[in-house]
């Protein structure tokens, strides 16, 4: 019996090891597959690809239609149609929840595409990064980001929790809170956000984690802290609609901290 | 041993080398290799010019060569000897001799010392257990993808496993009483000169012969007292030091004279430069590794890490095996206590074992190099696996009479060595990709979030695509991430052009690159994002796949 179980499991691995090696779709699976998105792409649509290892193969096909702020979103939230590109049964974080409205399988790569309505955004931190402003930190502290008033925000494409995120990205001085301001910000009924430590060896070296409040006159409507492994944190908050100062106060307890931050106001 | 048996050792040995130095041809150079191959090189140089008496032994010579202030100055955070070795080899196989090409040549003495081990462990199962299971045992050993991988590298893992194994088996040996036991204490310095982690062996020697020795001295309650053999606890204690003293004694003197004279950094200073080096490792830095689904750091560690990654990277019907012949092994030890091996082979074996994998279990000590930081567990592995193939064999034979034993035996560990083989093959050239089919291969480890590679190895597989995308003329610059170090040693094997040129480090050499490649690590993905804000563009025009699963990308800056 032991001689046959021995048997048994070396022949089944004989076949599983040539079986696993071939069990991704190959390329031409992939170029039908990318050949039926491209026929019903629209301007707008969100292409993602699942599980996140394929990434690249799938960008390699169809990364022409992925433009840079696609590929390092906030979050889907935004757009109405998604185009899943998945193998092996995996499904992307971002169509979690979704129904399908189209299904189709390429020879192991499935194309899905999500129809909902997309959350309409009335003002994003990053397209006013421009015109925010960063409080001047104490005069006994060194400035870490901020210049001084006046100066402001970075907007950059920043590695956090592993992923690309567009994002303002501040460097607090240790122990004192730095406040980026929005003003006339245009809100709608809820702001939501994401706040995250970018760079992994920053992440790696400091372990502290970081923190971010969200004040609307004064009051904070929001909070989110983000350690080292928890990746791109989620906040949001109810809000007036209309114009409005927002200030996003940036807190983190070390020096060299990236914290990074981006946010929709959205009806 | 007959002449027999030694020929079939043989022949296992050169099957392993003839292996891994095939294998070797196409892997990529490891960002480390380096290192040690340009150390090596300098190392060789020293001492040849010390043996033709082009210079002598001086502090000066000594210090440039091998060490320096800082604490990875000449790789001096490493021992000398594979690196000696590894330069030496280069001199003689490939510039003396032109039997090989020089990256061949570096790493030829890390396979030689990998059928070595084939070659040992044999002999150790041959003279304890039988034949049957001493060419099983080296067949599944011969069969490990990552240990294959691992002994084609001009590195010390795959070194240092045959050399902890040679010393446990020396020291089994050196049991026997002899009057001299020298090799236990020389092999024990060449482990200590070759990797650090050759300083857990002594905490599965010791607590071996602690029990051995508490064993054959324990007094006979139906005789007199014999000398030497009291019954007074501190008798008794002198009395088991006492047992086979010289090996300790070797071990303790030898040891480590045999590590300072291969070691000439260690001439000068030695006490100094012994607790610098330990320093290193106690203080080493974690890197980035992948494991289910997390990447990792900084401690704590899950305890588990040795163990799923070994139980995903031995092939599993060897595994199966293993889990028999530990079965037999315990089953044995049981049901005929008195017919046990004096000297505890089996306690041994499973001494060195969690001497070499325990610390991982602590979750401080660094995972980033995977089961290439505990492979001296290995050998006990596909011991055990030999001792259970046939075991299981003789059992069937024993129960269907119309097969001999023989034959069983043939068949089940064909099987077996079948499946490892088959492993061997789809895992290579990129072995740190690839996980047994328990993982599911490597798309399964991909699925499991097990760490994709490390070392920049697989940025051999783009060369051709680099050069096909390179400018037709003058100089294409290629962002080379961790390639960077072996560009220059491609340009030399003349895998590439020198008209592919290094970009540099980072933003900056992003940024002035034409080209540019990222060898995927899950924290590698940031190159992947400097590359997109750089370029305008998240599209690769190649990516390198094993077995389907993503390695290397390569990009091209649009409108080139």
């Amino acid at each position: 019996m032991p001689a046959l179980v021995l048997a048994g499991i070396a022949c089944w691995e004989v076949c599983a090891a040539r079986r696993d090696a071939t069990s991704v779709p190959g390329d031409a699976a992939w170029q039908a597959a990318a050949a039926a998105v491209r026929a019903g792409y629209r301007p707008g649509d969100l292409i993602v690809f699942a599980p996140a290892w394929v990434d690249p193969i799938g960008r390699r096909e169809l990364g022409d239609l992925i433009a840079l702020p696609d590929a390092a979103r906030m979050d889907a939230a935004r757009y109405g149609r998604i185009w899943e590109l998945a193998i092996r049964g995996a499904q992307a974080s971002d169509t979690a929840d979704l129904v399908p409205a189209v299904t189709e399988d390429h020879a192991g790569v499935r194309v899905r595409r999500y129809d909902r309505p997309p959350a309409v955004v009335v003002g994003d931190v990053l397209d006013r990064a421009a015109s925010a402003t960063l409080s001047a930190p104490p005069p006994a502290t060194l400035p870490a980001t901020p210049p001084g008033p006046g100066a402001h925000p970075a907007v950059v494409l920043a590695e956090v929790g592993f992923a690309p995120h567009r994002c303002v990205q501040v460097s607090p001085a240790p122990g004192t809170p730095l406040r980026i301001t929005f003003p006339a910000f245009p809100l709608g009924r809820t702001l939501v956000g994401y706040v995250g430590i970018a760079d992994v060896f920053t992440r790696r070296d400091v372990r502290s984690p970081v923190r971010i409040d969200v004040e609307l006159a004064g009051r904070v409507i929001a909070s989110a802290g983000a350690g080292v492994d928890d990746g791109w944190v989620r906040f949001t908050a109810t809000t007036p609609p209309g114009p409005a100062d927002v200030t996003f106060v940036a807190r983190a307890a070390d020096a060299n901290r990236k914290l990074c931050f981006a946010a929709e106001a959205r009806q | 041993m007959t002449v027999r048996h030694r020929a079939i050792g043989w022949a296992l040995a050169a099957v392993t080398l003839i292996l891994v130095v095939v294998n070797q041809r196409g892997v990529g150079i490891a960002r480390d290799e380096v290192v040690y191959m340009q150390a090596g090189a300098r190392y060789a140089a020293w001492w040849t010019g010390l043996v033709t008496r082009d210079h002598g032994i001086d502090e000066r010579s000594v210090t440039q060569t091998f060490g320096g202030p800082n604490p990875t100055d000449n790789n001096r955070e490493h021992p000398a000897l594979m690196k000696t070795l590894f330069g030496l080899s280069e001199q003689l196989v490939h510039g003396k001799l032109g039997l090989a090409g020089e990256v061949t040549a570096f790493r030829l003495p890390s396979a030689v010392l990998h059928a070595v081990l084939v070659l040992i462990v044999y002999g150790f199962v041959l003279e304890l257990w039988g034949l049957a299971e001493a060419i099983v045992a080296a067949l599944v050993l011969i069969g490990l993808p990552r240990a294959v991988f691992h002994a084609g590298l001009a590195c010390f893992d795959a070194p240092t496993m045959t050399l902890w194994f040679a010393t446990v088996v020396a020291y089994f040996r050196a049991l026997d009483g002899r009057r001299w036991p020298w090799q236990v204490g020389v092999l024990w310095g060449l482990a200590l000169a070759t990797k650090h982690t050759a300083l857990l062996l002594p905490f599965a020697l010791g607590a071996h012969y602690l029990v051995i020795a508490w064993r054959a001295t324990r007094p006979d309650p139906g005789q007199p007292d014999r000398p030497g053999f009291g019954r007074g606890l501190g008798a008794r204690l002198r009395a088991v030091l006492g047992y086979r003293g010289r090996v300790i004694v070797s071990l303790a003197v030898l040891g480590p004279v045999t590590l300072y004279a291969v070691w000439p950094w260690l001439w000068f200073a030695p006490i100094h430069h012994v607790r610098d080096w330990l320093a290193f490792h106690l203080n080493h830095v974690h890197y980035n590794y992948e494991y289910l689904g997390r990447n990792w750091n900084a401690p704590r560690f899950p305890w588990h890490v040795a163990l799923v990654t070994t139980l995903f990277t031995v092939p599993v019907a060897t595994l199966a095996a293993a889990a028999l012949g530990a079965g037999v092994w315990i089953s044995e030890r049981v049901r005929r206590p008195a017919r046990a091996h004096r000297g505890a082979p089996v306690l041994l074996l499973a001494l060195s074992f969690a001497a070499s994998i325990g610390p991982f279990v602590l979750g401080s000590t660094p995972i980033f190099g995977a089961e290439k930081h505990w492979m001296p567990a290995l050998p006990t592995i596909c011991i055990a696996a030999g001792v259970g193939v046939v075991w299981a064999a003789r059992r069937a034979a024993s129960a269907v009479r119309r097969i001999p034993a023989p034959a069983m035996i043939a068949g089940v560990a064909g099987c077996v060595v079948l499946a490892a083989a088959a492993e061997v093959v789809v895992a290579e050239p990129y072995a740190l990709t690839w996980y047994n089919t328990l993982a599911g291969g490597a798309p399964g480890g991909a699925d499991l979030g097990m760490n994709r590679q490390f070392w920049g190895v697989a940025a051999r597989g783009v060369l051709p695509v680099l050069i096909a995308d390179a400018a037709p003329t003058g100089t294409t610059a290629v962002y080379t991430h961790d390639a960077s170090p072996a560009w220059s040693i491609y340009q030399h094997q003349g895998l590439i052009p020198t008209t592919l040129t290094d970009a540099g480090w980072e933003q900056a050499g992003i940024d002035r690159s034409q080209l540019a490649i990222v060898i995927h690590e899950l924290h590698f993905n940031r190159h992947d994002y400097l590359i997109w804000a750089s370029y305008g563009t998240v599209q690769p025009v190649f990516v390198l796949c094993s077995d389907g699963v993503p390695i290397v990308s390569v990009y091209r800056r649009p409108g080139k």
